[in-house]
């Protein structure tokens, strides 16, 4: 104990710098722990803060009288705790029908896309056919584009369907996107050879060797792929507002976004207070899914990307 | 490229021609729902748009031909050029910050000797993962000039009430702010794989040498980080101007049209049933974000 093996290890030589007036001189490595670690803290606390503070408001202030919302924005009573907003929200938006609506789609088309696209982007990554980069470089330059050039033709083409407002045009366009077949084919490329050849001797067929080795071994990135198809499907917007913004057919993402209409058109004279009241009740009520979801999945989906993204 | 002969192993497998047949035939079958969906809902909308650019076709009706004009009316076009602008200045306001922001974070976060680290990690990325037209919506709230939280905070210190969304001033700012707030922690997690594969004993070497740590995070981190950075960059100059559902939900374009940006300029062809210029409006808007992007990847070809 007395002697530390290292100079660099050892607390000893830090002790006696410390309280020295030379501050300005570049700090000594062992040095540096201390007090920057203070300053560390601090600005990733105030930052954490920043990003925490508008969703944390939201949600409180959903639970405050309307007119107290506006009256003083920052204070809050525990005494005068109501659910006024959201009984009112519920009476004033179909909102339960957009989570329904949601609900649907988000099955579906996160189904379609978690099958298909690994195992597009399992032949993109170990296989060679016919028109394999022509296909591939086509998935590159669509994610390039912009969604919106897409959005003209894809309304007329859903119109010569039949399928404006239905469940068909809310699920299938993007419904296995360029940039799954992207992620998971950088994912799948890390899959050793030798292990795919080995079941191919064993006798396993193409597609057991997708299903029993492939997909168990890249388990993390498909979780991760899961989670932010959830997510965007989950908060999928301009495509939903364009193809199906009948009431019958809104997603909760379309009914968030009318909220305000709704809700004054409703109830003649609203005044900004229950609009504000209801907003704030409605949006608490939409974040909290994908909060829970995220919280209980984050070790999946940060590791996830972390597996997938591009390396430097 | 696969022409290393593979001992023993490879043998057998030849032989048995059903295999080899599966194996030839196992990946056309494999991306043919990719392939089918690609076709139907990105290349023939895309080839669509293509054709429509030249049109004047508002919808119904029989379409005429219109060669270039829709092109060399947007590019002669003030709100054509006025949208490219707010979107610029948007970029400019949110780009560089948020990559210096993310950087330090990510750099800060990637130390095992942090202490909560864990519970960082999980609030800067919960902005991410709310959907982006409730934030939306309880930014109104938060930044409204007299009812306002935001409004409400700076007074306890002093400040005069700030017309937040009412001045085309302050529009742009607090658009570029809700951008950042939601955007930053997925940008850190990005750079925090990219810090994953740096060699921790270049460190080592730099803390012998007694370089302070701005000096390392300058020397080693970012020059080591330049791809990664480089490819966040490129995903928000892509973002950026493709910005839609911000504008549309809290600003819808205004005021004076400040925060017209360059996707919600086009969705207004898109409202006023002009296709044609729409689609002209789109390629344009293609052509300018592939451009940014190829100039970001030269950049770091060149320093290559």
């Amino acid at each position: 104990m007395t002697t530390t093996p290292t100079v660099l290890d050892g607390p000893s030589g830090a002790a006696p710098a410390a309280p020295s007036p030379a501050d300005r001189i570049p700090p000594a490595p062992r040095k540096r722990r201390t007090r920057p670690r203070i300053g560390t803290q601090a600005f990733l606390l105030v930052l954490m803060v920043a990003f925490l503070a508008p969703v944390v408001w939201a949600i409180v202030s959903a639970f405050k009288p309307a007119n107290d919302i506006i009256r003083d924005p920052l204070g809050f009573d525990p005494g005068s705790f109501t659910l006024d907003n959201f009984t009112a929200m519920f009476h004033d938006v179909p909102i339960a029908h957009g989570f329904l609506n949601t609900a649907i789609v988000l099955v579906v088309k996160g189904a379609i896309t978690l099958f298909f696209a690994p195992l597009a982007a399992y032949a993109f990554a170990k296989y060679d056919f016919i028109g394999k980069n022509l296909i591939f470089g086509a998935v590159l330059i669509t994610l390039m584009l912009p969604t919106i050039v897409l959005i003209i033709p894809l309304l007329l083409e859903m119109k010569t369907f039949g399928w404006v407002n239905t469940y068909q045009a809310l699920i299938l366009p993007g419904s296995v996107d360029a940039f799954a077949i992207f992620w998971m084919r950088q994912v799948i490329s890390a899959v050793p050879d030798e292990l795919l050849d080995a079941a191919r001797v064993d006798g396993c067929g193409e597609f057991g060797i997708f299903w029993r080795v492939v997909v168990p071994v890249i388990r993390p990135g498909l979780a991760g792929l899961a989670v932010l198809t959830i997510m965007n499907i989950y908060n999928d917007f301009v495509w939903p507002v364009v193809a199906a913004s009948s009431d019958r057919m809104a997603t909760l993402q379309v009914v968030l976004s009318t909220l305000a209409q709704n809700i004054t058109g409703n109830r003649i004279g609203a005044d900004y207070a229950t609009v504000t009241g209801e907003l704030l009740a409605a949006s608490s009520l939409a974040l909290i899914p994908l909060l829970v979801l995220f919280i209980v999945l984050q070790r999946h989906f940060i590791n996830g990307i972390l597996a997938g993204s591009v390396k430097g | 490229m696969t022409t290393t002969v593979l001992p023993s192993a490879a043998r057998p497998r030849a032989r048995r021609g059903g295999t080899r047949m599966r194996r030839r035939i196992a990946p056309y079958l494999f991306v043919l729902p990719f392939v089918a969906i690609f076709l139907a809902f990105s290349v023939y909308p895309l080839i669509f748009t293509a054709r429509l650019s030249f049109t004047n076709w508002h919808g119904a009706g029989a379409a005429e031909w219109v060669g270039w004009d829709n092109y060399t009316y947007l590019l002669g076009s003030p709100a054509f050029w006025s949208s490219l602008g707010n979107s610029a200045v948007l970029w400019l306001l949110i780009v560089p910050i948020q990559i210096v922001l993310a950087v330090i974070v990510a750099v800060l976060l990637d130390s095992a000797k942090l202490r909560l680290r864990g519970m960082y990690r999980v609030a800067f990325i919960v902005p991410f993962v709310t959907p982006l037209v409730a934030v939306a919506q309880i930014w109104v709230v938060l930044f409204d000039q007299d009812h306002g939280a935001v409004n409400a905070l700076l007074g306890l210190v002093g400040i005069p009430d700030v017309g937040w969304l009412t001045t085309s001033a302050w529009a742009k700012p607090t658009l570029a702010l809700l951008f950042l707030w939601k955007t930053t922690g997925f940008i850190v997690i990005i750079l925090l794989s990219g810090l994953q594969s740096i060699d921790r004993s270049m460190y080592e070497a730099a803390d012998l040498d007694g370089a302070s740590p701005i000096r390392q995070l300058w020397s080693i981190t970012v020059p080591l980080l330049r791809r990664t950075i480089m490819f966040a960059v490129v995903l928000q100059t892509l973002a950026v101007f493709q910005m839609f559902a911000e504008p549309f939900v809290v600003t819808q374009g205004g005021p004076y049209n400040s925060t017209t940006t360059a996707g919600y300029y086009l969705y207004n062809h898109i409202t006023r049933a002009d296709l044609g210029t729409g689609a002209a409006n789109s390629f344009l808007l293609v052509i300018l974000v592939m451009i940014l992007s190829l100039f970001f990847v030269r950049m770091l070809r060149a320093k290559d």
